[in-house]
């Protein structure tokens, strides 16, 4: 197929997805999706992602389409340039697809809190398809577009590949460029990757890993391995944290990981139980560490630097308040308060010295069960399959708990995937790989094996 | 711990955040609740003792000291509100300030 042939036929699925109610795209077009093909056919030779469409978080500034994180406050703005991780995917010979519906500025856990509306889950619309990056995972898994790019703060790509059935992976923290990502929270994001298979989540993590001089947090490591090939975890161990099999787990969670954990011994793995015992802390530590850092991000969305200016009178300051106070949803409006409310003078060092403290606590842990002989850890991505919409939204709490599995790996910056495991009654169940720090490529093959003797449609007993 | 309406108020002073005055009693209410479980980490004491492991990248990278023009596609002049000679154009600091 031709990069036009192939820009109709995604347009045709995407005005497909629409129809179908899910609200997954921001923007997009046909004229777009064109010129996106011919640039592609004027490239000299044909890149290792020749043609292939990928669907964009809308967290992600490119020049083609609007970005708007999902807010009112940036609506129809327009970045002057691309995204590091969207000049490497043109490079690669990739076409950018679509602007995909998120949580507003990457805040949430079941892409409710858009001011677009929310996402529904592809196989059942009643549900959420999780979140963050709820849009990327509900493409994805419709089958609209075969990889998208998310961004993780604390579990925003895992998360929702695991309620949609997809694979979903992190990388280190620094192993690929932020330089165009919206900044969340800056000590926490990572630009992430949806596809449906483990080999091509890592062709596109493969294009967009790497030093970038336009983002002085990214690593001078050397690139990620090229996927090995072959069904083996002979000689791997794979660790087992206890405190992510808690009592209360959802019995299907549970009976796929139970499965998943057969398989990989069936592949040769020695599978051992480890602790990991600061894992409670978690979310805590991160709903501290990371609304403290958007408060201070989102501190440039006052309708003078940037966004959408609410009409007001009075001073700077009147413009300032009414803008914010217009422009910013539920969601983002608590975070920014409560991240302003820890590192106010009398509470930043029993909140916000705490939570670091905890960082390092959970940070130690994983070093630990590395250093005594564990490769890759192994635990469920979610503590249930996908929620039904509004049944979390009253209690921000109970929402920030989805994320129990995920945050522990965002906060000590360490690589970790989903990838589906089975279903139980009809929804995908996610399995979690966790790596040491720089260890994509281990954790991407053992993926990649345990991917090849799964049956991830089928119902987990 | 318990957030009082004062501290809403104060900390949205402070955000430079617009809170409508309906607002106020249900992001009270659920202020005290993200304040109230995040502060269970208070009460474990002191976790830097013996928390040795550092966070984040082990030395600060420093990016050569080179001016690289920006590759913007819409130029500066097309993006300030005003832009003169070469210059953007912007308030007198005097103007923005608080009596």
């Amino acid at each position: 197929m031709s990069a036009r042939e192939v820009a109709v036929a995604v347009g045709e699925r995407l005005a497909e997805a629409e129809r179908a109610g899910l609200n997954a795209t921001l923007a997009w077009s046909e004229a777009a999706l064109l010129a996106e093909a011919d640039r592609v056919d004027a490239l000299p030779e044909p890149g290792p992602l020749h043609a292939l469409p990928v669907a964009i978080k809308d967290n992600i500034v490119t020049t083609g389409l609007p970005t708007t994180c999902g807010s009112r406050i940036l609506a129809g703005y327009r970045s002057p340039f691309d995204a590091t991780v969207v000049d490497r995917l043109h490079a690669a010979g990739a076409m950018v697809a679509c602007k995909t519906n998120l949580d507003e500025f990457a805040m949430g856990s079941s892409t409710e809190h858009s001011a677009y509306g929310r996402v529904r889950h592809p196989m059942d619309p009643s549900r959420v398809p999780g979140g963050s990056s709820g849009g990327s995972a509900a493409l994805v898994a419709s089958g609209a577009v075969p990889m998208a790019l998310g961004s993780e703060t604390g579990g925003s790509v895992r998360q929702p590949a695991s309620f949609c059935g997809v694979v979903g992976v992190k990388p280190t923290y620094g192993r690929v460029s932020r330089y165009g990502l919206v900044a969340f929270g800056s000590s926490l994001d990572c630009v992430s990757v949806f596809a449906r298979t483990v080999g091509d989540a890592a062709r596109v993590l493969r294009v967009i890993a790497g030093p970038d001089p336009r983002d002085a947090t990214t690593l001078a490591a050397p690139p990620i391995a090229p996927l090995r090939s072959g069904a083996t975890l002979s000689g791997t161990t794979i660790g087992v944290p206890r405190e992510y099999f808690p009592g209360d787990l959802d019995r299907g969670v549970r009976a796929g990981c139970d499965a998943a954990l057969a398989r990989m011994r069936e592949l040769g793995a020695t599978i051992v139980e480890v602790s990991l015992p600061h894992s409670s802390l978690a979310v805590p530590t991160y709903y501290i560490i990371a609304p403290a850092e958007a408060a201070a991000n989102l501190a440039r969305f006052d309708g003078a630097r940037y966004g959408t200016r609410a009409p007001a009178a009075g001073d700077v300051r009147a413009l300032y308040r009414a803008t914010r106070g217009a422009g910013f949803g539920a969601e983002v409006r608590r975070r920014i308060l409560v991240g302003t409310y820890v590192l106010s003078a009398g509470y930043y060092d029993a909140y916000y010295g705490h939570a670091q403290a905890a960082r390092r606590r959970i940070a130690g842990d994983f070093s630990s069960a590395f250093a005594a002989g564990v490769d890759l850890l192994f635990a469920p991505t979610t503590p249930t399959t996908a929620f039904k919409a509004g049944e979390k939204t009253g209690d921000p709490v109970s929402m920030y708990l989805a994320d129990v599995f995920v945050c522990p790996a965002s906060l000590a910056g360490l690589p970790a995937m989903s990838l589906p495991i089975g279903r139980s009654e009809g929804l995908p169940v996610g399995g979690q790989l966790i790596a040491p720090a720089l260890a994509e490529a281990r954790m991407l093959a053992a993926a990649a094996a345990l991917e090849s003797v799964l049956d991830a449609t089928g119902e987990v007993r | 711990m318990s957030v009082s309406r004062a501290d809403v108020e104060r900390v949205a002073a402070l955000a430079e955040l617009a809170v409508a005055p309906g607002d106020l009693a249900e992001l009270t209410a659920q202020m005290d609740r993200i304040v109230g479980f995040v502060a269970q980490l208070s009460a474990l004491g002191d976790l830097s003792i013996g928390a040795a492991e550092p966070m984040g990248p082990r030395e600060t990278p420093l990016r050569d000291d080179i001016v690289v023009p920006a590759d913007l596609v819409h130029g500066p002049p097309e993006l300030a509100p005003e832009f003169v000679d070469g210059f953007f154009v912007v308030p007198k600091l005097g103007a923005m300030e608080e009596p």
